[in-house]
């Protein structure tokens, strides 16, 4: 078993390049997740990774090796697809087996690792199905099992749970989670579903056109986030963001109608900053006619108030609790002020 | 003064379905059904074309006495090793059938196909005239072995060569789509345009191949009137001319395929000929039957490459069922034989047909 690193690693098509020097270490064992809206490059780079992909400039290297320019049978990879991608003229354990077969490993060793990886995903009952007679579920099994009979040094999974439904999506997740934690191997995780990023990844990858906007633990990128586009894209629903102006020592926010002192050292006098508050990070309060709200979700545990201010930017608080407010309310805000974050409105950078 | 409106008159579905399919079933009946039990009346009669043209009562009732002129002889005996070659063969495959069938390494369907395929094989050649004892008419089944062995060779030539060609095509670039075009361009000419070419293609003095040959020091083989190469030149012309069609079926299954398994082939190790045997054949399985059935009732009926390239000859060697069944009706006005000839043909083709029927309906 071995990590992955990457050395400023770049990809082209003709002029266009969509993978910009990126350098990455993943550690041995580790379960990375690339994450980023859609065109961001994160399944591209882990093609690459996986050698279905020509990297165009720069190395990788999966343990100490070299692979650049290997030969994806050659890597030690082994990856799971979206379409799940079986063999559909094969039974399941043909399916599970076939790479061992075209390995040349012999008969008795294939069947039973075979039998190995079906008994650690609860397959044994579908081994001579086709995949035709399988469910989603089931067939994103297969493919996972045709991973491990592989045993490689490192998992590549490209959005795997997006074809599923939305109960067996988190079936699969812990699913996942678990054969992680039996197997140990480095994994490598495709999504653009946050919440599989946060509850899987030991490390998240956070991409946008091709660049790398953080690298950290799950809670570290929603504690301290970087950037505006990472501090929008870990936690649901999004952070909040309005507009502001450094006035001395505390920010006027005309979406607030007042101004904030957040706990940061501000730029200069004048300055526009972007304030950020996450939904889960006030209070409603009905005695005040700051924003009107619009619309309410009520999901039982948790409601989403979406508000409107009298600048016209609009917003979204979590309520808990019995009292919750209704369209049409006038409310206000209260809030600690280290939770605001502030981002330069130029180039978005968080400012500390 | 009013005219007040009658309700609209409405069709029920299946009146309206009658209504639309009746074109089609007036047509069909007319030219298909029709013409196929008048051609089987015609072969139950002793039916001379010309005579009957000018007196419709020239002609007379024989019961079946047409298939026994034709398919049977005097003395006609049935020995087990008549041809030993094909009873042999035909055993063997028998026992293949058996033996996969056992090991269930072959569907019930394709080991039953297979057995009755054998058991003919054994039957049929075990047929010869015994002393004295003579076939009726000693063309018919040198034709039909002809066209078998024609049929035989173009089929799996114009099969393999169209697979090879579609997934060598199979790329979304410019050229491919312009190479698509090109070898899809010789179905569109008309057998005589497809035989003119090959005749001078074929030919021992200005032929392209004669070139050839010559630029290599050979002598130029002289392929049309040579018995062992005239059916070989036929065959040849024939591949060259329908390989369009098999080739647009091969890339349309190919398309089918997805792009994903073949990157989890690459990764299983599985690339390039692997691939193509291990993923493409397996998944082109209902493609390939759907290619080969169609070429062989199409090929069982060739006529103008035999008929116009080499005129059946040199000594028969490239004669066929159609051209003999054309040259019985139209050169000899024996219009009774031939449909008798006809409708043994019939009968091959109609049994490709029900076997490829199954096959499109049988699960993969």
């Amino acid at each position: 078993m071995s990590g992955v690193t990457l050395n400023n690693v770049i990809k082209r098509y003709g002029d266009v390049q969509v993978i910009h020097g990126i350098d990455l270490q993943i550690e041995d064992g580790e379960f990375c997740v690339f994450v980023g809206p859609s065109g961001c490059g994160k399944s591209t780079l882990m093609r690459m990774v996986a050698g279905l992909e020509e990297t165009t400039e720069g190395e990788i290297h999966i343990g100490s090796r070299d692979v650049t320019r290997v030969d994806p049978a050659q890597r030690g990879v082994a990856m799971v697809f979206q379409t799940y991608a079986l063999y559909p003229h094969m039974t399941v354990k043909e399916n599970m087996g076939f790479g061992l077969k075209m390995n040349g490993h012999p008969r008795d060793e294939i069947k039973s690792k075979v039998a190995e990886a079906s008994r650690i995903l609860k397959l044994d009952d579908y081994l001579d199905r086709k995949p035709a007679a399988l469910s989603g579920g089931q067939r994103q099994r297969v493919a996972i099992g045709r991973a491990i009979v592989r045993g490689p040094d490192v998992f590549l999974f490209d959005e795997p749970l997006s074809n599923l439904d939305a109960e067996l999506r988190v079936e699969m997740r812990v699913e996942i989670a678990r054969l992680h934690k039996e197997i140990g191997a480095t994994m490598i995780y495709v999504t653009h579903d946050q919440v599989e990023a946060m509850t899987l990844a030991d490390k998240i990858v956070v991409l946008k056109f091709g660049r790398i906007e953080q690298v950290g633990a799950p809670l570290d990128l929603y504690r301290d986030p970087d950037n505006k586009f990472v501090a929008g894209f870990i936690g649901s629903p999004a952070m909040n963001f309005v507009r502001g102006t450094v006035r001395g020592v505390a920010v006027e926010v005309p979406a607030f109608a007042g101004t904030v002192r957040p706990d940061v050292a501000l730029p200069a006098e004048g300055m526009e900053v972007i304030v950020g508050l996450r939904p889960e990070h006030a209070e409603l309060d009905p005695s005040g006619d700051t924003f009107r709200v619009e619309l309410t979700e009520a999901l039982g545990g948790v409601s989403y108030a979406y508000l409107t201010a009298k600048t016209g930017e609009t917003l979204i608080f979590e309520e808990r609790g019995d009292r919750r407010s209704r369209p049409g309310d006038t409310v206000s805000l209260n809030y600690e002020p280290r939770r605001l974050y502030v981002f330069d409105a130029e180039s978005e950078r968080r400012i500390r | 003064m009013q005219n007040p409106r009658k309700p609209a008159s409405r069709l029920s579905q299946t009146q309206a379905a009658w209504i639309l399919l009746a074109p089609f079933l007036f047509t069909y009946g007319l030219f298909l059904i029709y013409p196929f039990f008048r051609g089987f009346w015609i072969s139950l009669h002793d039916w001379n074309l010309l005579a009957v043209a000018f007196n419709p009562d020239a002609k007379q009732f024989v019961g079946l006495r047409n298939y026994e002129r034709v398919m049977w002889g005097r003395n006609i005996e049935w020995g087990p090793l008549a041809a030993p070659f094909w009873q042999l063969l035909g055993i063997a495959g028998l026992a293949v059938s058996v033996l996969l069938r056992g090991t269930k390494r072959l569907s019930r369907f394709n080991a039953i196909a297979l057995g009755v395929a054998s058991v003919l094989v054994i039957i049929l050649p075990g047929f010869h005239p015994g002393e004295e004892g003579r076939w009726y008419d000693r063309r018919f089944w040198p034709t039909v072995a002809n066209t078998i062995v024609f049929v035989g060779l173009a089929v799996p030539g114009v099969t393999i060569s169209a697979l090879l060609l579609a997934a060598a095509l199979n790329r979304e670039t410019r050229a491919m789509g312009a190479l698509r075009t090109l070898f899809f361009l010789s179905q569109v000419l008309s057998v005589t345009v497809v035989t003119l070419i090959w005749q001078i293609m074929f030919s021992p003095r200005q032929g392209l191949i004669a070139n050839i040959t010559e630029t290599f020091g050979g002598t130029p083989i002289n392929w049309l009137t040579d018995e062992q190469f005239a059916m070989a030149a036929i065959v040849i012309a024939t591949i060259w001319w329908s390989l369009g069609i098999a080739m647009i079926l091969f890339l349309a299954g190919l398309q089918d395929i997805s792009k994903d398994i073949y990157e989890a082939a690459a990764l299983d190790n599985a690339k390039g000929a692997r691939a193509f045997w291990y993923v493409t054949l397996p998944n082109l399985k209902r493609t390939v039957t759907l290619v080969v059935v169609l070429q062989i009732i199409l090929h069982f009926q060739v006529f103008g490459q035999s008929h116009l390239m080499t005129q059946g000859g040199p000594n028969d060697t490239t004669q066929v069922l159609v051209r003999y069944i054309y040259q019985t009706g139209f050169r000899d006005s024996e219009l009774g034989r031939a449909s008798a000839m006809a409708v043994f043909l019939f009968v091959i083709m109609g049994t490709f047909s029900v076997i490829q029927f199954i096959v499109g309906r049988e699960k993969t």
